[in-house]
């Protein structure tokens, strides 16, 4: 019971929030290229480039803010290069994706070492961390759970608020709306004089915006350094909650919480003394778990369906039995 | 005049789709155009909507010059589209899809409600029964029509364009569209509508514009013409669809099918107890409008998709419980309905195209190593046997016309000694002379003894071909016709869902 | 033949496109493009045993590059190689510390179980692949992330040579992959790699299975209706590439490594991948591009040495190359591009 109650508190809510954050964020943004009808497996890319360039902002600038402007500037850039290809180009999504992510390590490791003349991390270097956001009275009002709602840096607010505007965007504006019917059924845009490479290039910069949001919270939020490689898969996990989510900010909020947590939970089992190695393969284990768990509930019921032509089959009367597929007249 | 298209000619590479057009509609008529499969009547209709670009000729509405740049310029000019094949997103109720690109707002916001009130009054005033609030994907094909006539009408159209309007529609459906359409006329507007089917130009139209070869042949009133004028113009000859001279000579049972129901993509009952037989020497024609229930006989009897209940035996063999592989070594020749989809890699040669499904046999393979000589000379040989028109065995398929391709799949297919053959829509999107020289073959797989199912859209051609037609509507076979003296308006009663008993009495309304 | 030379001279103008783009980085971050050009020709080709050294690059990317072909070919993108590598690398040290056999068959055993681990790792994101449509690239990439972190784990954790810090013990000599020559590392791996790349190329030209595979690769439901068994295919499709990809690893650690360090062979597997796409999934075009890429590996080696530019300029380079082929071989009109477009839809 008591290693219950360590493992699980208040504290271990808000590390989940807290971790869950740039997950979600950069999950939202490929929200906008999943509805569109875009497999975009650059946004672990995208999040990388925007903690790098946040960090260098930030250090130029001494501000944080200006720092966040640049990591969304850098993954803006890249969700443009991306459109181009991917939209204009018609390149396989999958390749330039791949490509691009692959550009965005070698990219960021070569202008570190032309920056700054090492390898490895840029840590200190005047880095100007995102502040953290205290919340008026939440310590009166809520006592030992304020800490739920406050003390996060902005970023985590954003993205938070961001699911509920996501639902009204989707469902209230007329961008949102051509986003889905471009994703869904593309000649009924067409038909409509709706351009579909100019909504696809809409939803990649909407995303790139996100994913440099993400990668921003990354180096400036918590940490404010910048490692190698430091997004570390945070990105294809997105894009395995945006498959089983069909990009539904509701059910993309609802995977990145299970993934926050389990990030959360691991580092928790760190301190009992679990081997480092098992615990960071926890996330992508429980991404991997999730992605084929939810295929497979989507199997074909066979063994239902079959029972159910059987019923039909013995109470059949046509005339019934069409009643419900008969066009009305 | 309200809509003059003035030598238009539209061209596709070296090959001209429209060359030199012009027609003019008056206002308040309905205006057919007709022409055969790849007469160029869907490429002139988006050149006149702004969806293709004209390499000549000019455009004028009520009697001004417009140039459509694109969709949105033609809607601005009153024109509205109707395609063939409806542009509706599943998803979105039937007010949103029809205010699809033309939303009401409110504070920047959709306005859900103030779209499913005018979505109403508009349903009303124009006799187009829908419910506004209803998700499109769950409605019928018919419902379906009426909500891409609602999208045209909410943005103001005065002219209507229809491709294809009747492709999908039973009978019955047919003609309450032909009633909506006179009525639009009768409040004056204009309605063009693109058609290849004559019964329903000479029913419904007012003046009709025949198309051949991409060129302007006429354009006369409805009422000094005959259907043998018509045919005349769409063909340039005299063609009759006449039945085939035949034998009887129905042998033994080869396909016997009991009971059979599945499912569709989205696993609702799309095939329901169907009970029938083939014998060898004999065609079997399944008739019906699309998408009731023939492509997933097809799937399930090719082993394409499981059934969920019944049996259907080849030879002994019940095909319900075996591979795609099984099937065709069982005795199953197959030419699919989607010709480019199943039937064809587009991107490989020829050769490699009629090598599927024998690679794994001699001479083709020995030992599991192909042997592309023999191959290629096979490949030879049936491109000659067929009359494919191709530069030779390593042609890529992609690069043949349309006729040419389904000749690929049929030498593949009709070389294969397999008893029973499935042959989906054989002269799909086919010119008429490759169509005769199809059907020619067909004739010669059934004297040699093979036994055949045609499952076919076209009427004319069940008639011209079966000896036996089976009618499908709702996934439910409704009856059988006997080939010869086929009636074709009790066919086509049972095509709308009318019992075959009922159907005898003489066609109610 | 046209067809296929016009193919290789698009593919040509891609890379040189993209070296002129990577020019204007290197310009971007001081240094001289011709220089580092220079440098990284010299690392490359520069004497005997740079050119060994470029060899010994070569030999892992290409056998991977063959492990993305036959995934390619097939209609599935095996992402996860870079994994598959870590696991057989891996197993076969493991082989090759802990089951002392015979000289020979003690060498063949490791790159047995190293196969074999490579096909096991990928066997459940196959399995799902064909039986659920799972989508293989997101959980093959996700699986190498596991696979990194699993090695570590065993590598320091359970098998750590005494004394040496993330590194298992070394493997018996019995289990060496033989060397080439006296002067430098490069060994049979590279006889392999070749040995590989041909037959493979062959497998898809001239049997009955190859054919069928292609098939499912370039058009499935055409497959499927001509009597293939499309999901069966397709799982073995990447059963087989990750089976060549954990071979890539036995063959990195037995030839080259002689043990399992954390981190042995990083990248080896995304470089395949990069490889074979460049090639359009030709096995025999993966032996150019394979020798392509490791030059520049061995090349940067030197560029870390003699200029102020980081080595990983070379994988700029490379992610450059590869997106200006993917927008170049759809720039073509539709009928002249007839291998390239396909192998990549999917």
């Amino acid at each position: 019971m008591e290693v219950l109650d360590k493992l699980l508190n208040v504290a271990l809510l808000v590390a989940t929030l807290r971790t869950t954050a740039p997950i979600l964020l950069v999950g939202l943004g490929g929200s906008f290229t999943t509805k569109a009808g875009i497999f975009n497996i650059g946004l672990e890319g995208q999040m990388l480039v925007g903690a790098f360039f946040a960090v260098l902002g930030s250090i130029w600038s001494g501000s944080a803010f200006v720092g966040v402007l640049c990591g969304v500037a850098a993954a803006l850039v890249f969700a443009l290069v991306f459109a181009l290809l991917v939209v204009t180009f018609r390149a396989n999504e999958v390749v330039v994706g791949l490509a691009l992510n692959i550009l965005a390590g070698g990219m960021t490791i070569s202008l570190m070492k032309a920056v700054f003349g090492t390898r490895g991390s840029i840590v200190g270097h005047g880095i100007v961390g995102l502040p953290k956001v205290q919340i008026p009275w939440a310590r009166e009002l809520l006592g030992s759970w304020a800490p739920l709602v406050s003390g996060y840096t902005p970023l985590v607010y954003v993205a938070f608020f961001a699911v509920p505007l996501l639902v009204l965007f989707y469902r209230r504006t007329r961008l949102g709306l051509y986003i889905r019917v471009v994703g869904e059924k593309p000649e009924a845009a067409e038909a409509l004089g709706i351009s579909i490479a100019r909504i696809r290039y809409v939803a990649s910069l909407l995303c790139g915006l996100l994913a440099g949001l993400a990668g921003a919270h990354l180096s400036l939020g918590y940490i404010t350094m910048f490692t190698e490689n430091m997004s570390s898969g945070r990105g294809f996990m997105a894009v395995a909650i945006l498959i089983f989510s069909n990009g539904d900010p509701l059910r993309v909020l609802g995977g990145c919480l299970l993934f926050g947590f389990a990030d959360a939970f691991s580092l928790r089992l760190q301190t009992f003394g679990f081997p480092s190695y098992l615990i960071l393969a926890v996330p992508y284990a429980v991404a991997l778990v999730a992605l084929f768990a939810l295929s497979y509930r989507s199997r074909p019921r066979i063994i239902r369906e079959t029972l159910e032509s059987m019923r039909k089959l013995l109470s059949v009367e046509p005339g019934r039995a069409d009643a419900d597929n008969t066009p009305s007249t | 005049m309200a809509v003059e298209l003035i030598g238009v000619t539209k061209r596709f590479g070296a090959f001209a789709a429209n060359d030199d057009v012009s027609i003019a509609v008056r206002r308040g008529e309905i205006h057919a155009i007709i022409g055969e499969n790849g007469a160029g009547k869907t490429t002139l209709m988006n050149v006149l909507f702004g969806l293709l670009q004209p390499d000549e000729g000019a455009i004028r509405i009520e009697g001004k010059d417009m140039v459509m740049a694109d969709p949105a310029a033609a809607i601005a000019a009153g024109l509205g589209m109707v395609h063939q094949h409806f542009k509706l997103v599943p998803s979105l109720s039937v007010a949103e899809n029809v205010f699809l690109g033309m939303e009401i707002r409110r504070n920047g916001l959709i306005d859900h409600a103030a779209q499913i009130e005018k979505t109403r009054e508009l349903s009303e005033r124009f006799g187009l029964k829908v419910e506004p609030t209803e998700r499109v994907s769950l409605l019928s094909v018919g419902i379906e029509q009426r909500i891409e006539i609602l999208k045209v009408l909410a943005r103001g159209a005065r002219i209507i364009i229809l491709d294809e309007p009747t492709a999908v529609l039973t009978p019955q459906e047919s003609r309450e569209l032909f009633q909506t359409l006179r009525g639009f006329v009768a409040g004056g507007m204009t309605v063009i509508f693109i058609s290849h089917h004559l019964e329903e130009v000479m029913e419904v139209s007012d003046t009709v514009t025949v198309l051949r070869n991409g060129k302007h042949v006429a354009t006369r009133p409805t009422a000094e013409l005959t259907k043998a004028d018509l045919v005349r113009m769409m063909v340039g000859r005299d063609v009759s669809f006449a039945r085939r001279r035949r034998e009887r000579t129905a042998g033994s049972v080869v396909l016997e099918v009991k009971n059979l129901w599945a499912r569709d993509d989205r696993r609702l009952p799309a095939l329901r107890d169907a009970s029938f037989t083939v014998r060898a020497g004999e065609i079997v024609g399944i008739a019906g409008v699309a998408g009731n229930g023939q492509t997933e006989l097809a799937e399930v009897l090719t082993g394409l998709r499981p059934a969920s209940h019944g049996s259907a035996v080849l030879k002994g063999r019940d095909l319900t419980t075996q591979s795609p592989a099984q099937i065709r070594e069982a005795g199953l020749a197959h030419v699919p309905g989607d010709r480019m989809v199943r039937g064809v890699d587009g991107g490989a040669s020829i050769s490699a195209n009629l090598l599927m499904g024998r690679q794994t046999r001699a001479p083709w393979s020995r030992n599991g190593i192909l042997d592309w000589q023999v191959a290629a000379s096979q490949a030879a040989d049936m491109i000659k046997r067929f009359d494919i028109r191709a530069r030779g065995p390593q042609d890529t398929v992609k690069r043949l016309s349309g006729g040419n391709i389904q000749k690929v799949v049929l030498a593949r297919e009709f070389t294969n000694d397999a008893d029973f053959l499935l042959i989906d829509q054989p002269t799909r999107g086919v010119d008429i002379g490759a169509q005769e020289s199809i059907h020619d073959e067909i004739m010669r797989q059934r004297a040699a003894g093979r036994a055949v199912l045609v499952i076919s859209v076209q009427l004319d051609e069940l008639l011209t071909l079966a000896d036996r037609i089976l009618v499908m509507f709702n996934g439910r076979i409704m009856g059988e016709v006997d080939g010869d003296g086929a009636d074709s308006e009790r066919i086509g009663m049972m095509m709308a869902g009318v019992e075959a008993g009922a159907a005898t009495g003489g066609a109610a309304r | 033949m046209s067809d296929r030379l016009r193919a290789v001279y698009g593919q040509l103008l891609a890379v040189l496109f993209a070296l002129a783009i990577g020019a204007i980085i290197i310009l971007m971050v001081d240094e001289s493009p011709v220089k580092v050009f220079m440098t990284l020709l010299r690392g490359a080709f520069g004497d005997q045993a740079k050119i060994a050294g470029t060899l010994l690059q070569t030999t892992p990317i290409l056998i991977c590059g063959v492990a993305a072909c036959i995934g390619l070919r097939g209609g599935m993108f095996n992402v996860g190689i870079e994994g598959q590598l870590f696991l057989g690398g891996f197993a076969a040290a493991w082989v090759g510390f802990a089951l002392p056999l015979p000289a020979g068959v003690h060498m063949l055993v490791g790159l047995a179980v190293a196969t074999l681990a490579g096909a096991a790792w990928v066997a459940i994101p196959a399995f799902f692949r064909a039986r659920y449509n799972t989508n293989e690239v997101v959980s093959t990439i996700l699986s190498n992330y596991v696979a990194v972190l699993l090695t570590s784990y065993f590598t320091i954790f359970l098998f750590k040579r005494p004394g040496g810090w993330s590194e298992t013990p070394p493997i018996l000599p019995t289990a060496y992959l033989p060397e080439l020559f006296s002067f430098s590392r490069l060994n049979w791996g590279l006889v392999i790699g070749l040995v590989l790349a041909l037959s493979v190329a062959w497998f898809f030209r001239y049997t009955s299975k190859g054919y069928s595979i292609s098939m499912v690769g370039s058009a499935p439901k055409f497959a499927e209706y001509g009597g293939v068994n499309v999901k069966r295919q397709g799982f073995l499709v990447l059963l087989v590439s990750g089976a060549v990809g954990g071979l890539a690893g036995g063959v990195e650690t037995l030839g080259v490594h002689h043990r399992f360090m954390e981190g042995f062979a990083p990248g080896f597997g995304f470089d395949g991948l990069i490889a074979a796409l460049l090639a359009n999934g030709s096995p025999i075009g993966t032996i150019v591009t394979a020798l392509f890429f490791g030059a520049l590996r061995s090349g940067s080696l030197l560029l870390e040495v003699e200029t102020t530019a980081s080595r990983e300029i070379i994988t700029v380079i490379q992610a450059l190359i590869i997106l200006s082929v993917s927008a170049q071989v759809l720039m073509k009109r539709r009928g002249d591009s007839t291998a390239g477009e396909r192998r990549w839809k999917f």
